[in-house]
């Protein structure tokens, strides 16, 4: 479990990070979304005790990161956004010592290398030099150092970057999988990259967490006024102004210009579909769609982050 | 602490061995040092080492830095620097098994010259017991030069200026020792120059040990100083989280 407090950290003059507040339960994954330098690899930074916070309070299963932080390294495995590779070494023998350096020996030693060869599907590359890897590679040994140790918690900057589609969807895959024993935060500026793997998002603009919560309440948190889609056909000319004349209705756009498609701004809770429906057989229209639009992550990304930068 | 200090310690030996930085290292080294004393030996023409030791704090100046100056400077380049600071290990335990594996690498190049004595020893009747001592030390003054470059490398991202910086560093203590210098500072500050000397001055105490003199004050100034860098560099690397 990892708990963050009111953290304010500074760069000089540069405020990265203004009091941030969230909490990652076991068994949980936080997907951190933001636009690059919102902060996401500050916090990450700060949790996995490299930097220390200038205020506030970061605990990781209950200890505190600045008072203990052999304690909290011990329980967490870190990816950073640049795998940390020793170009110099065999595949083999890098993760070799990252495990001697976690303290693992022995059986427990082999048992867990075994393991994360296959887990980050490595095996084919371990007596390759760091130095001749791939980013995809890189990308996995990077991986695979921060799971060598079977750590409680994972703190995963960027992981699926410079993979292609299905080294992803493997990594998406073993990090749910992961999950069911183990508290996770991962991060990305990739929407549909967080999306896909877990439900919980946070987003982070500017130093600030401006969104917490689960998808589906992110993007009716977004949604500011019902969009209804019409397309018709055999509407005579203009429809535009029918349209409009519907009670609640604030505005009508003409879509794809030239066919008879119009979006229909009403209020939130103003469901103009039934007045469109009645309105179209009155005037012998033929209707080939109706719908309300649903807000997209995307929408509430760019309407909490660009809210943010006006302000 | 130990089983930490080992792990790093292999890791570094590891990578002096890979490249071909440990190789260049030793051969360059063996043919100056060796190349500039024998050039002396066949003239003088006495069974000795005095030359090869008294030459050493000077060439060591220009080797050690080119030794440590990727001791951190590599790190953060290849970003493992966060690895490493993200281990469950005290720094000390990371700076010593860095340091200490520096020394280790020093010393086999040290005794890659080996050969002077042993060839002196066939050829002639060396007194083995001043040579042994001008070993230790040689193996001591590097061990100073070496924790002043590890301290110098924590502080510097760039290589090139790591280098510059230990030289200049160790160039003082060098030349804090030497007569000439404490007798010019001496005559513009009295009392500095003899106060630079007794103080920071190598070359009286490498003098010293190399005379046969291993005289526990000789001794302490090396291991003193050299944990004096060392611990600087533990504390720039916890100070370096604020």
């Amino acid at each position: 479990m990892i708990e963050v407090r009111g953290v304010t950290k500074s760069y000089g003059t540069t405020v990265a990070l203004k009091d941030v507040t969230f909490s990652v339960q076991r068994n949980e994954i936080l997907g951190f979304l933001g636009p690059n330098g919102a902060g996401k690899s500050t916090a990450m930074k700060i949790i996995t005790t490299y930097l220390a916070p200038d205020s506030g309070t970061v605990t990781v299963d209950g200890i505190d990161v600045t008072k203990d932080p052999l304690a909290v390294r011990t329980r967490i495995g870190y990816l950073p956004e640049i795998a940390p590779l020793y170009a110099d070494m065999r595949v083999l023998d890098y993760l070799e010592f990252v495990a001697k350096a976690r303290g693992l020996i022995g059986v427990k030693l082999h048992e867990r290398l075994e393991w994360v060869y296959d887990a980050t599907s490595v095996r084919d590359v371990l007596y390759k030099d760091v130095s001749e890897l791939s980013k995809g590679y890189r990308q996995r040994v990077g991986l695979a150092q921060a799971l060598v140790h079977d750590p409680d918690v994972l703190i995963l900057d960027e992981p699926t970057s410079g993979l292609d589609p299905r080294q992803i969807i493997g990594i998406r895959n073993l990090i749910r999988s992961l999950s069911k024993t183990k508290t996770i935060i991962f991060s990305s500026h990739i929407l549909a990259e967080i999306s896909a793997v877990t439900d919980r998002i946070a987003i982070i603009h500017e130093g600030r967490i401006v969104a917490d919560g689960l998808a589906h309440e992110l993007r009716e948190g977004a949604r500011k006024v019902n969009r209804t889609i019409v397309e018709l056909a055999r509407a005579d000319g203009d429809a535009g102004p029918a349209l409009r004349a519907i009670p609640g209705v604030s505005a009508v756009d003409r879509m794809n210009h030239g066919t008879g498609a119009y979006l229909v701004s009403s209020p939130l809770e103003r469901d103009v579909r039934p007045e469109i429906n009645d309105l179209a057989r009155s005037r012998g229209w033929v209707l080939l769609e109706l719908h309300t639009e649903t807000p997209t992550l995307e929408e509430a990304f760019i309407e909490l982050t660009g809210k943010e930068a006006s302000a | 602490m130990i089983r930490d200090i080992g792990v790093i310690f292999r890791r570094e030996m590891g990578a002096y061995f890979n490249s071909p930085i440990a190789y260049i290292f030793i051969i360059v080294f063996l043919v100056l040092t060796s190349g500039f004393y024998v050039n002396g030996f066949f003239l003088a023409g006495t069974a000795d080492m005095r030359d090869f030791f008294d030459s050493l704090p000077l060439f060591l100046i220009f080797f050690i830095p080119a030794l440590t100056m990727r001791l951190w400077a590599e790190e953060q380049r290849m970003g493992t620097f966060e690895l490493l600071m993200t281990l469950p290990m005290r720094p000390l335990a990371i700076v010593l098994g860095k340091y200490l594996a520096s020394l280790a690498f020093f010393g086999i190049a040290l005794a890659s010259t080996l050969t002077i004595p042993l060839t002196l020893a066939w050829i002639g009747d060396p007194d083995l017991g001043a040579i042994l001592c001008g070993y230790i030390g040689a193996f001591l003054l590097g061990g100073l030069y070496l924790a002043i470059g590890i301290c110098v490398s924590g502080f510097f991202r760039d290589q090139i200026a790591a280098f510059i910086l230990t030289l200049l560093a160790c160039f003082f203590f060098f030349l804090a020792g030497t007569q000439f210098v404490a007798a010019l500072l001496d005559g513009w500050v009295p009392g500095f120059g003899t106060f630079l000397q007794e103080g920071f001055g190598l070359t009286a105490h490498f003098e010293g040990i190399q005379r046969g003199v291993l005289g526990l004050n000789n001794i302490i100034f090396f291991v003193l100083f050299s944990a004096v860098f060392i611990t600087l560099n533990t504390l720039s690397l916890e100070g370096r989280k604020y």
